[in-house]
């Protein structure tokens, strides 16, 4: 690839059209399997199998359900209580054949699967002995057949014999699977309906959202990888990008297409509230040089081509990471934000990522979706943003003073415990003077500063501030060019990547090629756990993802080589 | 994973002890500021080289734990690769998020007070410092003025949530201090 194709433009003019030049992506959009999918818990345990008269059947069952009733905790509604004969599973089959050879001699019976656990073997057999088949010529010996209609006696009554079997504790997680234990376990059934709220996402969320994204999802990993080509190309970071969309202006969008006669794709870019490429080569550690600062003028970065993680400056500067603290720092600049920074002054608002503290270190895209994109209004376009009123003239003084008019400009940095890098041009806003950190009870009450002038302010970002509810990335999607490192934190609504979520080690299947998703787990490397990470049942978050899977590969987005944090 | 061992190098009276109240100290500030009170330190040479605190809530960003900050402030005056030569001590267990990033920094090991049930990286769901990776495994060790740790927690979840979408109300929620582990059950408990 052309490394003058990336060149960041100067204007954002431009910047606008080489957003809408972006050609969506063709092809589909899969689910991302749960770890409970991929890997189903696996447990087994002893059962036993017995045989009845196929008469006494519901007796059998009222019978046991009574004397031994059913633990809810595993109610094994998979397993199917009744098996005929020939239909006994291959190992169980076995030893029914060898103990009563004589088939066609048989009683109408069937056999019945006694629930795991069984507390006394020998309650069970007096429970079960009224149901024993009577057989037409059960003894060994069919010379001496006996007569169906004889009550069974206790002389007369053969030996209830109980079989044991392996019976897979957990339902199966897809009919093929149900298919191998019926034949060698004991029979299941699959069911697709139940209720798999541990397991998976709501079937029908899942399917809905599917729909949703579907037509939208191949522009913006479209997207997400200009952004990773950027950054990579800038010689600042590996080439991975990430792209915050927010759905409620999805909606707006589609909404007002048909009303205001526009073809909703034209209006994809503005859904777009932030994006962030990789800069992990552009951190300077205790003050010298960065990986970038080694190479100047050198891109992708010759780091880019091993692994090495003294190299890898940090998952603060991955791209995921690097989006939500823009989205961070969009709602902290909100003139209306409710905390007051002054409020917290013994403390900085540390930028993990040093990047985002310095003046100009936003890439070209980072900018223009942060601050340009939403802003440009269209004619009788009401998804466009306008300035409103409200929110530039009705601020009051004294919030009014913590919006930047430059988004680049000076954070506020007041602690001497955590010395947070200061940008060198701090004239437009000064920081506030820092009290000593020690104490925070005894701190002097903060300064009061100028009311700054906001002229030129930037106007408001989509991103919805905490006063309208916009609360860390909650009811957000993002779609990422890889699929994300095990740091993925997302509180996002939905996660979109082009590869499988949740591997601790990156290794970029970023798009996999067409119909290779549907293998159980065959891309999986084994050098790497699958944590499945997006939906686990024990953590308290969660959030749905899936894979966008490419008609063809992309030429100008080969896979990685080597294996990194993504 | 998992096994208790008692060591007498690591007991509260020792210089472990030291640095782990230092993170309770940073606990305790988050508490004030109303942050989830979690505090760390960073141990290089035996001094103190970085300290943070929970900031999600003031920072408006849910990736800001106390791990992270503190890294922050390390690499402001050293290497990367001296993290590889330093020791974390966190009054609660690390996030998955932390541990991942942990490991990534090539942490040499963690010290922590509490284990933490419901996103854990290190044993408390997860084991993220010692599964398959292209990154060396780390050892952690756990129970570190385990209690101060849970009362500081405890003294958090009593207070309701302002910031949340839907806060609940918590009102006449008393502090629990009672603790379900054996008073003299104090010492550290490595976890391979």
């Amino acid at each position: 690839m052309d490394a003058s194709t990336h060149d960041a433009p100067s204007a954002s003019a431009s910047m606008r059209d080489i957003v809408e030049a972006i050609q969506p992506l063709d092809g589909h959009v899969v689910p991302i399997k749960s770890i409970q999918e991929v890997n189903p818990p696996e447990g087994y345990d002893d059962a036993y199998v017995a045989e009845v008269d196929i008469k006494s059947a519901s007796r059998v069952i009222k019978a046991l359900d009574a004397a031994f009733p059913r633990d809810s905790s595993l109610p094994l509604n998979h397993l199917r209580r009744f098996c005929k004969r020939d239909k006994l599973p291959e190992s169980v089959k076995q030893f029914v054949d060898e103990a009563y050879p004589q088939k066609s001699s048989m009683a109408p019976s069937i056999f019945i699967l006694l629930g795991i656990s069984l507390p006394d073997l020998e309650a069970v057999r007096t429970l079960l002995e009224p149901f024993i088949p009577v057989p037409r010529a059960r003894s060994h010996s069919p010379q001496e057949p006996q007569e169906t209609s004889t009550p069974s006696s206790p002389e007369q009554s053969p030996e209830l014999t109980l079989f044991r079997t392996k019976i897979p504790i957990y339902p199966p997680a897809s009919a093929k699977v149900a298919d191998v234990w019926s034949a060698s376990l004991w029979p299941v059934t699959f069911n697709p309906a139940a209720s798999r709220s541990t397991v998976a996402p709501n079937p029908q969320t899942l399917n809905r959202d599917q729909k949703s994204i579907e037509p939208r999802a191949g522009y913006y990993v479209s997207l997400a990888r200009e952004v990773a080509l950027e950054a990579k190309q800038s010689g600042r970071g590996r080439g991975v990008g990430a792209v915050i969309v927010d759905p409620r202006i999805e909606a707006q969008i589609d909404e007002k297409a048909w009303e205001e006669g526009y073809n909703s794709r034209e209006r994809w870019p503005q859904a777009v509230v932030a994006v962030a490429g990789d800069c992990r080569f552009a951190r300077s550690e205790a003050g010298g040089p960065s990986q970038m600062d080694r190479h100047p003028g050198i891109a992708p970065n010759p780091a880019c081509e091993t692994y090495n993680s003294d190299h890898e400056g940090g998952p603060d500067l991955h791209a995921l990471m690097r989006a939500v603290e823009l989205v961070a720092r969009s709602r902290r600049e909100d003139p209306e934000n409710e905390v007051d920074l002054a409020a917290m002054a013994c403390q900085p608002i540390v930028h993990t990522d040093p990047q985002l503290s310095k003046p100009n270190q936003l890439s070209a895209f980072e900018k223009y979706f942060l601050y340009e994109a939403g802003s440009h209004v269209i004619d009788d376009d009401s998804t466009s943003y306008r300035p409103s009123p409200a929110t530039s003239c009705q601020v009051s003084p004294r919030k009014r003073k913590f919006a930047q008019p430059n988004p680049e400009a000076a954070p506020i940095s007041l602690d001497t415990l955590t010395e947070v890098e200061l940008p060198p041009s701090t004239t437009t806003t000064p920081p506030l003077p820092a009290p000593p950190a020690s104490d925070p009870a005894s701190l002097p009450p903060a300064p009061q500063e100028p009311i700054e002038e906001s002229g030129n302010a930037l106007p408001t970002s989509r991103i919805r501030s905490r006063a309208e509810g916009g609360y860390l990335c909650t009811s957000l999607d993002v779609y990422l060019s890889h699929e994300p490192c095990i740091l993925i934190y997302p509180r996002a609504g939905r996660l979109k990547s082009g590869g499988l979520a949740s591997g601790p080690v990156e290794t970029q299947k970023a798009v996999l090629a067409n119909g290779d998703v549907d293998a159980d787990a065959s891309h999986l490397r084994e050098d790497r756990e699958y944590y499945g990470l997006h939906w686990r049942k024990e953590l308290n978050w969660r959030a749905l993802g899936f894979e966008f899977v490419e008609d063809e590969a992309d030429e100008n987005f080969p896979p990685e080589p080597i294996a990194f944090h993504a | 994973m998992e096994q208790e061992v008692n060591s007498p190098v690591i007991r509260e009276d020792s210089r472990h002890g030291y640095f782990m109240k230092q993170a309770l100290a940073m606990g305790e500030k988050a508490l004030a500021t109303g942050e989830t009170p979690v505090g760390c330190v960073l141990v290089y040479n035996d001094k103190i080289v970085g300290s943070g605190m929970n900031d999600t809530n003031r920072s408006m960003n849910g990736t800001r734990h106390a791990e992270f900050l503190a890294i922050a402030e390390m690499l402001q005056t050293y290497p990367k690769s001296a993290i590889k030569e330093t020791d974390l001590y966190v009054t609660v267990e690390p996030c998955i998020m932390c541990t991942a990033a942990l490991r990534q920094y090539g942490i040499r090991s963690v010290f922590f007070g509490t284990h933490n049930e419901r996103f854990g990286g290190v044993g408390g769901v997860l084991t993220v410092h010692s599964d398959k990776s292209i990154d060396p495994p780390y050892p952690v060790y756990v129970g570190l003025y385990r209690k101060e740790a849970i009362t500081l927690l405890r003294q958090f979840y009593i207070q309701e949530n302002e910031k949340a979408p839907n806060p609940r109300p918590k009102k006449n929620r008393a502090l629990n201090t009672t603790f379900d582990f054996e008073e003299d059950d104090q010492d550290f408990m490595p976890i391979i």
